[in-house]
């Protein structure tokens, strides 16, 4: 397992538990006061804490990790391009975190949230033009 | 329940299939991709030179157990409009899953061999 498999794996986790604990939180609704805050947090970012931090990220790191080599010299194709799919992924989704519960409350006019949406999409064209060569006959 | 709920929107049928939202929602994203990505996580992160090669089978089934009483509680328990508490115990248990497999499949997170 590459190292920056293990990186998107223990990610995966460590986001999966913050998720199921943000799902406790909203038991009670589509949208919960976060405690000794005075922001809201909304059901659309325990979905993505589910989905791209766990579930995506556990994806990319498993096809960075088992998709048929590249070559023999870049098995895996271009590390930059890894690292900065993980970057993406995760510095976005920590922004969506914390952006939405200010945004909700009015404090901030979004820019996390554009800053969010442009990591993630940043780590997501990475990662597709990194896999992309690798989806082939071994 | 996928298909009773697409259906209310061509035919005209019972307004309790609409409480079946909670469930189908809980359903699909828990009990079926969580869990999912869970058992297959567990097969092939890297195995121990030594046994059991996966690691002990106490958390993991505890974790199978809690995810799937999980589901059932807050899934059910919102769709039959069952107290908050239930739905708080259903996702408490989820955690509680999380927790148990994200510190049995942690260590198994290396490089193969070692």
């Amino acid at each position: 397992m590459p190292p920056i498999t293990r990186w998107f794996v223990r990610s995966a986790l460590l986001w999966f538990v913050l998720a199921l604990a943000t799902g406790v939180l909203l038991a009670g609704g589509v949208s919960a006061d976060i405690p000794g805050t005075a922001w809201t947090l909304p059901y659309p970012t325990y979905l993505h804490l589910l989905t791209v931090g766990w579930l995506t990220n556990l994806i990319f790191g498993v096809a960075f990790w088992m998709f048929p080599r590249y070559t023999a010299e870049h098995p895996r194709g271009s590390d930059m391009l890894g690292w900065l799919a993980y970057v993406g992924l995760n510095a976005g989704l920590l922004l969506r975190l914390i952006g939405e519960p200010i945004q909700l409350s009015g404090e901030a006019k979004g820019v996390l949230l554009l800053l969010s949406a442009g990591l993630q999409l940043l780590g997501a064209w990475a990662f597709v033009l990194n896999t992309w060569p690798r989806v082939k006959v071994k | 329940m996928g298909a009773l709920l697409l259906g209310t929107k061509a035919a005209p049928l019972p307004a309790w299939v609409f409480r079946l939202f909670a469930l189908h929602a809980e359903a699909l994203l828990i009990g079926w991709m969580v869990q999912l990505t869970m058992g297959v996580a567990w097969w092939i992160l890297p195995k121990y030179p030594r046994l059991p090669e996966r690691g002990p089978a106490a958390p993991i089934w505890a974790a199978w157990l809690l995810l799937n009483v999980g589901v059932l509680l807050a899934g059910v328990g919102r769709s039959i409009g069952a107290p908050e508490a239930t739905v708080i115990a259903g996702r408490l248990a989820e955690l509680l899953a999380a927790v148990a497999f994200a510190g049995a499949a942690w260590p198994r997170v290396k490089a193969f061999g070692r």
